[in-house]
């Protein structure tokens, strides 16, 4: 009965161990034991093991620049999601409960559209003789038509305007536990709306900040499909080299190799972030104890 | 009242859409007053203490704070400290850290900051918990910490909302005597708004009783305890006894029972509703000798209360309840026959509510 009871937990947890460790780390695997192959384009892949395909790309100053420019996107990207999507929760917060649903039903909207009929709606928004573009030579602007696609910034937008979503509603769940009579007592001492916010209601959700900042970073670093067609070819990221290794090359050890990379050095990031900034301030809302990082 | 008043509600309402939380409420606060707003809960008191605050505006009437008309000035700039039910602590900064924010948002300089802190949880006794999260402190010391907080920016008008109620208790009664021993002290103009008629009576130099909107009556406790307003008020201070009677030329008839009226009732005719107080009333048994009659009854239930013993008896007149101090004799039985009887001064007339 006893063993019985202690078996008990790992056998209501099995099943999804078993999905976890079926479509999760085996392919994981596979991926890393693949990068530790050779490759030739007669031959295809090569039995032997060895580090050569990470050599290659350690020493390729194009791999450098893309792993630079995906964070540096990465970054901007969560750094904007950050500073649009906190005001725009907090707004919604306090909205008319009327207008509370539909609203978030507009702030949701982007994640309801397809990847690529969003990003050609960019396209047509940005190219050099798009909407953004006519307004500013029909304004007269100095130097329009500007070149605004294939740029970082043109991919910045993009994940943006999806991302800001995932913020927003960790926000709003971190909103919805906070206590409504905080803001009452903060303004009954003397401090202004601003102050209010920023004092007393953006450290009782740094949470949910935290939470969606992680999540933003993760899925703008290895996001493809965006920076492929906001990007074009020449603007190259990790996730579009190893697309690119895969299916055009199709040397798929090296396109493993930048796979295993991208990973490493997100896991890495996400460490670093949640060590240095979310412990800091999760100790101070007494959380790390019950609910670990987010 | 003598002294010109500090806080005058003038007429004061709210509706909601169709809905009126306040109807009309008119009443001053002297300078250093303690003021209770009671009532049963929806009776409009936590809606006044709203407007006082700034945090509704009033749909009619005027608020006026020495002469000063509040009604548009902002609630962060009315200088009212507020304590809340939640108690509404900061739970991201320390104790020290929530008293501070008042005086921060007033740019007090650092050093007299650290000073003022210091002594405002000195005066609730907690200095040395200064460092601690409210989540590590017990009910008893978050409620001292918001106290704290609102006393150190030296408010006008200090609001309490149910302050105490989320306390047990021992504790709760212990808070009572401190919080009116610091109010003593300072000398801050209070409001308090409770539902708890005893909490009122324990803390309040004037208590206003507010039922639907209003304020029914308003009086200093012992007196409003004395001489109700009205049946509403008698039954929600404390408990009463009611004895609906007839009255004729100085006496009064109730299911062929007769007793005399107080002096200031004498001349009364017609149907009567009087009430009496549990203490006021007299039980004793039914065989004591050369006993001068009484109301007769038989012993329904009984509470033992520590000082006192409650009864319930059963008489003609209906069901009275009966306050008898514990003089250490044997309790009457449930059951047991007993007369009761009372001076015709403990009655009391009431306006039917």
């Amino acid at each position: 009965m006893t063993r019985l009871d202690r078996l008990t937990p790992a056998l209501l947890t099995a099943p999804s161990a078993l999905v976890y460790a079926g479509a999760l780390l085996v392919p994981l695997a596979g991926v890393l034991a693949l990068s530790l192959h050779g490759f030739d384009f007669e031959k295809g892949v090569l039995p032997g093991w060895g580090l050569a395909n990470y050599q290659d790309l350690f020493t390729d100053p194009l791999f450098g620049e893309a792993l630079a420019r995906t964070f540096r996107i990465a970054g901007l990207t969560t750094l904007i999601c950050l500073l649009v999507g906190v005001p725009e929760a907090w707004i919604i917060h306090r909205m008319d409960p009327r207008w509370r649903g539909p609203m978030l039903l507009v702030v949701v909207g982007p994640l309801l559209v397809s990847v690529v009929v969003r990003n050609f709606g960019w396209m047509v928004l940005l190219g050099t003789n798009g909407l953004v573009n006519q307004a500013l030579t029909a304004l007269h602007v100095p130097g329009a038509p500007f070149r605004l696609m294939f740029t970082e910034g043109a991919v910045v937008v993009g994940l943006v305007h999806v991302m800001v979503p995932l913020v927003v509603l960790s926000v709003w769940a971190s909103l919805g536990r906070l206590d409504p009579v905080l803001e009452r007592a903060a303004t009954s001492l003397g401090a202004g709306r601003f102050t209010v916010f920023t004092r007393v209601v953006l450290p009782n959700v740094m949470p949910g900040v935290m939470a969606g900042a992680l999540m933003v970073f993760c899925l703008s670093a290895s996001a493809f499909a965006t920076p492929a067609m906001l990007g074009g070819k020449r603007l190259k990221v990790v996730s579009s080299m190893t697309y690119n290794e895969f299916l055009n090359t199709l040397n798929w050890p090296l396109g493993a190799a930048l796979a295993t990379v991208l990973m490493a050095a997100i896991l890495l990031a996400t460490l670093l972030w949640t060590r240095l900034v979310e412990k800091r301030a999760l100790r101070r809302l007494g959380e790390v104890a019950q609910g670990g990082p987010a | 009242m003598t002294a010109p008043a500090f806080l005058t509600l003038d007429s004061l309402g709210k509706d909601y859409g169709t809905v009126t939380a306040v109807r009309d409420v008119s009443l001053s606060v002297a300078p250093g007053e303690f003021l209770g707003l009671l009532g049963p809960s929806g009776c409009g008191k936590t809606t006044t203490l709203q407007m006082i605050a700034g945090f509704e505006a009033p749909s009619r009437g005027r608020i006026l704070m020495e002469g000063r008309d509040l009604t548009g000035t902002p609630p962060a700039q009315r200088g009212i400290g507020l304590v809340f039910q939640s108690y509404a602590l900061f739970p991201h900064m320390t104790a020290a850290e929530n008293v501070a924010f008042g005086l921060e948002m007033r740019r007090v300089p650092r050093p007299e900051r650290g000073r003022r802190v210091a002594e405002a949880l000195a005066q609730v006794r907690l200095g040395h918990l200064a460092e601690r999260f409210p989540r590590n402190m017990s009910g008893g010391q978050q409620q001292r910490v918001a106290l704290a907080r609102a006393l150190v920016v030296e408010p006008r008008l200090l609001l309490l909302d149910e302050p105490l109620s989320n306390l047990d208790a021992k504790l709760r009664e212990e808070m009572q005597v401190e919080l009116r021993e610091l109010q003593r002290r300072i000398g801050v103009t209070t409001v308090l708004v409770t539902h708890d008629q005893a909490e009122a009576m324990a803390l309040c130099d004037r208590v206003a009783i507010m039922q639907g909107g209003r304020v029914v009556q308003i009086d200093a406790p012992w007196q409003a305890y004395d001489i109700p307003a009205d049946a509403f008020v008698a039954d929600f201070l404390g408990r009463s006894n009611r004895l609906p009677a007839r009255a004729a030329s100085g006496h009064a008839e109730a299911a062929g029972h007769r007793f005399c009226l107080p002096p200031e009732l004498a001349d009364r005719q017609g149907d009567i509703l009087l009430t009496i107080r549990p203490e006021r009333l007299r039980i004793r048994c039914e065989r004591a000798p050369e006993s001068p009659p009484g109301l007769e009854g038989r012993v329904q239930a009984r509470l033992f209360l520590g000082g006192f013993w409650l009864y319930t008896v059963e008489t003609a007149l209906g069901a009275f309840a009966v306050m008898a101090q514990n003089t250490g004799a044997t309790p009457l039985d449930e059951g047991a026959a007993v007369t009761l009887d009372w001076d015709a001064h403990s009655l009391r007339r009431l306006e039917p509510a």
